[in-house]
């Protein structure tokens, strides 16, 4: 136990003394957290822009014009049956022309042409949102389209698919990228560990022969390199939110619509960063020390 | 305590020691002399596991070193406390904590490591230089910092190579009262030294080393 305070106090000491490139170091690993932290933001709030999106995605079932009440029954009664629709909303042909005029106001006169209702009735069906990705949605559009009764259904297929696969390509980014700054992370404490370990090459050789043993020669360095990761982790973490914070202040004064599409980010945005950074750069710093041998 | 069967140590072809064998008694107080270059240092290092031995058996202690594994050598050392040739005192670090890092690496308590070296400190007369740096001493002065570090954790044993490197007469008598004190309280004790004025008349054992042997061994 003492021997760990006495390794915290030298690598303290350390730290202070070689204050310059340690200083270089920490804000190295931290720019590189930070771009992990941020793709890791974008790619969190690209999922719940999709998320939210799919709340209300909905297929759009289009009637046939001449179908009975009795018809209609059964394909409400089918799709009420189907656990993966969640809810379901039958439009009228009268609701769907009143919602028409609605929605053109005082455009409303074009309508004024036609004789009878031009539009037909229709479903519109939300999905489980868990099931939305948009092979599924295809393939469950064209079962109900296939059904009797039924004119044609409609979705943001264009939307959804570009959307998933913008996510999807982000999420692979965000790991390959992730990966290689964790690796450079621990190359840039290796060499500076390795700098700090060269540059006391003689002290460690009069510890080793006054009896210490490798532990007492290794913690120190280590803590070392824990402490910048941890260092740099928490900078990163500041920095994510400070930039957060002024993109979300700043800009939504001229694109108030960015509040639709930023979500807080949680804690779970600011954690895992700092605290693989810390990781890494310990285990950089246990490669610089190496084995030390006697 | 220390004991040496046919060990020979050469470096990079270079014999330095050719079937050396001699043995410490414990609580012996015994000189190693003869000219430079001729391997005093080499044979103490054999000791300490600085440099291992080509041939032959050294026993340490109930150490057998041929077969010591590397995470016992701390131990091994820890029992041995070296007053080196060249000092190995830490420029960055104040005469207190020079001599105090030869008892953190003994876990000790922070209370009773200041008792002991101030204790040490003391006894070698440099109390008073305690938070100097040791570039701020003179040569007899770093030498007794030396001595005070390989004698504060109470080792068993201690080698002292040329412990009275360049010092005048009258401070050479006054360390090697320091072995003897040492010496008496139980340790043993191995000075290596080419001065001879440091081993006449005092009725010890002294190996002559020469030409990778031991060429005597005299009691003086
Ligand atoms: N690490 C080393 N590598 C190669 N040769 C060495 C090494 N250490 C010592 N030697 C050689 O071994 C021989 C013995 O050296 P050593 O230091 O043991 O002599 P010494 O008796 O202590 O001399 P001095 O009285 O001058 O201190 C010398 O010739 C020296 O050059
Ligand atoms: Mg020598």
């Amino acid at each position: 136990m003492r021997m760990v305070l006495f390794a915290v106090e030298t690598a303290l000491k350390s730290l202070w003394h070689e204050k310059w490139i340690n200083l270089l170091t920490v804000l190295s690993i931290s720019i590189g957290l930070l771009i992990i932290s941020a793709f890791a933001a974008i790619t969190q709030n690209l999922d719940s822009v999709l998320k939210r999106w799919s709340r209300d995605f909905g297929l759009v079932v289009y009637l046939k014009d001449d179908l009975s009440s009795e018809a209609e029954d059964t394909l409400k009664a089918f799709f009420q049956n189907d656990s993966d629709i969640r809810e379901i909303r039958y439009i009228s042909k009268e609701q769907a022309i009143e919602d028409l005029r609605l929605t053109l106001g005082r455009q409303k006169s074009v309508l004024e042409g036609f004789d009878n209702n031009p539009l037909p009735s229709s479903f519109e069906l939300t999905l489980k949102s868990e099931l939305l990705n948009a092979a599924y949605v295809e393939r469950k559009a064209s079962e109900i389209k296939a059904l009797n009764g039924v004119d044609d259904v409609q979705y943001g297929e264009k939307w959804l698919s570009s959307l998933s696969a913008l996510a999807n390509i982000m999420k692979v980014s965000a790991a390959f990228l992730g990966g290689a700054v964790f690796i450079a992370i621990a190359f840039i404490t290796y060499s500076t560990i390795k700098i700090f370990f060269y540059r006391r090459k003689d002290e460690i050789e009069t510890l080793k022969l006054l009896g210490a043993t490798a532990s007492f020669i290794r913690l120190p360095f280590l803590l070392e390199g824990l402490i910048i990761g941890v260092m740099a982790g928490v900078l990163s973490s500041i920095g994510l939110f400070s930039a957060y914070e002024l993109i979300v202040s700043k800009v939504s004064e001229f694109l108030p619509s960015i509040n639709i599409v930023m979500v807080p980010l949680t804690l779970k945005a600011y954690f895992p960063a700092p605290l693989a950074g810390a990781l890494m750069s310990f285990l950089g710093s246990i490669v610089a020390v190496g084995k030390i041998k006697y | 305590m220390i004991q040496f069967i046919n060990v020979s140590k050469s470096y990079d072809g270079d014999i330095v020691l050719k079937d050396v064998s001699f043995t410490i008694e414990k609580g012996e107080f015994a000189f190693l002399t003869g000219p430079s270059g001729v391997g005093k240092t080499t044979l103490l290092k054999l000791i300490y596991c600085a440099e291992r031995a080509d041939t032959g058996e050294i026993v340490v202690g109930g150490w057998d070193l041929k077969k010591i594994r590397q995470r016992t050598i701390p131990y091994l050392r820890r029992s041995v406390g070296v007053v080196f040739q060249d000092f190995r005192l830490l420029m960055n670090k104040s005469v207190f904590d020079n001599v105090a890092l030869a008892l953190r690496i003994h876990d000790m308590h922070p209370q009773e490591i200041k008792q002991y070296v101030g204790d040490v400190l003391r006894e070698v007369k440099l109390k008073h230089k305690e938070n100097i740096l040791p570039e701020h001493l003179s040569g007899g002065e770093q030498q007794r910092v030396v001595i005070a570090r390989a004698m504060v954790s109470k080792p068993t044993v201690i080698l002292a190579d040329e412990p009275t490197g360049n010092l005048d007469a009258d401070t050479s008598k006054a360390i090697m009262g320091l072995f003897r004190e040492i010496n008496a309280r139980g340790a043993t004790v191995l000075i290596a030294t080419h001065n001879d004025s440091l081993f006449h008349g005092m009725g010890r054992r002294v190996f002559y080393l020469k030409d990778a042997h031991i060429e005597k061994e005299v009691v003086e």
